[in-house]
């Protein structure tokens, strides 16, 4: 709760060039332990990216894809509750679309994701319109989808880790991971809690897009946006260190993440 | 535990399926076949492996369709010498067509009454959210989700909003919302959001329905297309960051559809 928060240090609040530095030496470690908790997630997904550009080497039909099972399955664990393989159109000789994906169950063996791909169907819904399909696809990169609903597959707030699959240099689908947005929060919260405790103020991990993944307050909820300040704008700006437009906001390495402080 | 409850909403939205839902797709082309006439009554249907060669599927996955057709009673099977599967096309009609027809004859007004005003509550207060929530991103998969419904009739009719709903829901960031509108959209087999506008013109009596429900003229030449304008006005709305005319608008969305069903089941009732 809000009352929760008590500034430690009340009297400062004039920005200055020390003050500044001196927050980001308390940002250090969470900067740091956001990014490697992304790094780990991505790890996680080498070896399924690697098997399945191999797979794709072959032509390739949506029974193939049964092939792909024990490293999706290997995907699974840590933070990672759902993986797998998403075909981009045209991927597969004997289909438009498929998919190779697993989740974890609560006290069973994974199981196997089943939904409409039959573009006639009323239940059909069109995973090539979801970011983390999408973004890797343009831009050829990994990507962070969320935090999101995702009414496809868990049903959950959701972060997606999704990183492009090729064959022969073009865009045959993704490779993904899933991660529930409160363990996620559960992972960070220690961290937030003693950024603030030591610096006071408010700390939130937000997207590029300015919506908190995780925070240090009710008061800015998860999957609430931040307008201000325009974190979309500074994104694109490139993410700028020294001239941040908050008290401090602060890209986690190479996810795309940032930690903002503000003072209240 | 949330698992549990997220995997009943979705199981009712995503029928399972074979791995590629070709089972699905072929039961629902006999079918369609069937309901059309262009499989007449007594018509013996082509062997399991013609028709696995024609739909380019495997055996496996026909003799999965057919089984479905048998369970629908749209298809026989008789064994042995000059067996094989025939159509039983009088039961057809009133299986394919008339489904929905059944399922809005056994539905009450008040229980009609009661799942517009939940699905009002619920999809009023996740446009609210999603007016105040919405990313770029979100905004632009709900204009793709507004775009699905020009156009669109029967089946995909359905599928557009009921994506759009969901996709509002989603905007709203909330999973409990995003459930309660899977759930919704399942409950009364989905009825709320059938394709109801062309089978209205068989409908003659319903223009001397009883004035109780209360329900206005508009819906009188309600169309995909005013299901289209309704869209863009929520979704144009979230994109102003507009919560109260997100929900208003989302209401009188729901409230008309519901408003449809009530005069076509009341329609049903008339001799």
């Amino acid at each position: 709760m809000a009352g929760g928060e008590r500034p430690v240090r009340p009297g400062r609040e004039d920005r200055d060039d020390s003050r500044d530095r001196a927050d980001d030496r308390h940002l250090d470690p969470l900067v740091m332990q956001v990014s490697d908790t992304v790094e780990e997630v991505f790890a996680r997904l080498d070896p399924l990216r690697a098997t399945t550009e191999k797979l794709l080497t072959a032509p390739t039909g949506s029974a193939d894809l049964d092939r792909l099972r024990p490293d999706v399955v290997a995907t699974l664990g840590g933070l990672v509750v759902g993986a797998g393989f998403i075909a981009a159109t045209g991927a597969l000789t004997d289909a438009e679309l498929g998919f190779e994906w697993w989740t974890t169950t609560p006290d069973g063996p994974p199981t196997q994701l089943f939904i409409s791909l039959d573009p006639a169907s009323e239940y059909f819904l069109d995973y090539t319109r979801q970011s983390w399909f999408t973004v890797p696809r343009d831009t050829g990169r990994r990507h962070v989808t969320g935090p999101y609903v995702d009414y496809l597959c868990t049903d959950e707030y959701t972060l997606t880790f999704s990183v492009p699959v090729r064959r022969g240099g073009v865009f045959a689908g993704v490779v993904g991971a899933d991660v529930f947005v409160r363990e996620f929060e559960r992972l960070l919260m220690p961290g937030l809690r003693t950024l603030i405790n030591r610096v006071g103020g408010r700390a939130a991990l937000v997207n590029a897009q300015g919506r908190v993944i995780a925070s240090s307050s009710v008061r800015q909820a998860t999957g609430s946006l931040v307008r201000e300040p325009d974190i979309p704008g500074w994104w694109s700006s490139g993410a700028p260190g020294g001239s941040a437009p908050a008290r401090a906001l602060r890209r986690c390495g190479d996810a795309p993440m940032a930690l903002l402080l503000t003072s209240r | 535990m949330a698992g549990l409850m997220s995997h009943g909403a979705r199981s009712a939205l995503f029928a399972p399926l074979d791995q590629t839902g070709r089972a699905e797709a072929v039961t629902r082309r006999l079918v369609d076949a069937i309901s059309l006439g262009l499989l007449t009554e007594a018509e013996q249907l082509p062997s399991e492996s013609e028709l696995a060669g024609r739909f380019g599927v495997s055996t496996v996955t026909v003799r999965e369709a057919l089984v479905a057709l048998r369970q629908l009673g749209l298809v026989e099977t008789r064994r042995g010498r000059g067996g094989g599967s025939f159509v039983r096309a009088p039961r057809a009609a009133s299986t394919a067509a008339s489904a929905w027809t059944r399922r809005l004859r056994a539905v009450s007004l008040s229980e009609l009454r009661d799942l517009g005003d939940h699905y009002a509550a619920v999809a009023g207060a996740a446009a609210r959210l999603a007016a105040e929530r919405s990313s770029a991103e979100d905004l632009a998969r709900l204009e793709l989700a507004c775009r699905d419904i020009r156009g669109a009739e029967g089946p995909a009719l359905s599928r557009a909003e009921r994506v759009f709903h969901l996709e509002l829901a989603a905007a709203a960031q909330s999973p409990r919302l995003t459930h309660q509108e899977l759930a919704l959209q399942a409950e009364q087999g989905g009825l709320l959001w059938l394709p109801l506008y062309e089978p209205r013109a068989a409908s003659g009596p319903a223009s001397a329905s009883p004035s109780g429900d209360g329900g206005g003229d508009p819906r009188e030449a309600a169309g995909p297309g005013d299901a289209h304008a309704a869209h863009r006005d929520i979704a144009r709305a979230v994109a102003d960051g507009d919560g109260d005319a997100a929900r208003a608008h989302t209401e009188e969305h729901i409230l008309a559809a519901v408003d449809r069903l009530a005069e076509l089941h009341l329609s049903l009732l008339d001799p």
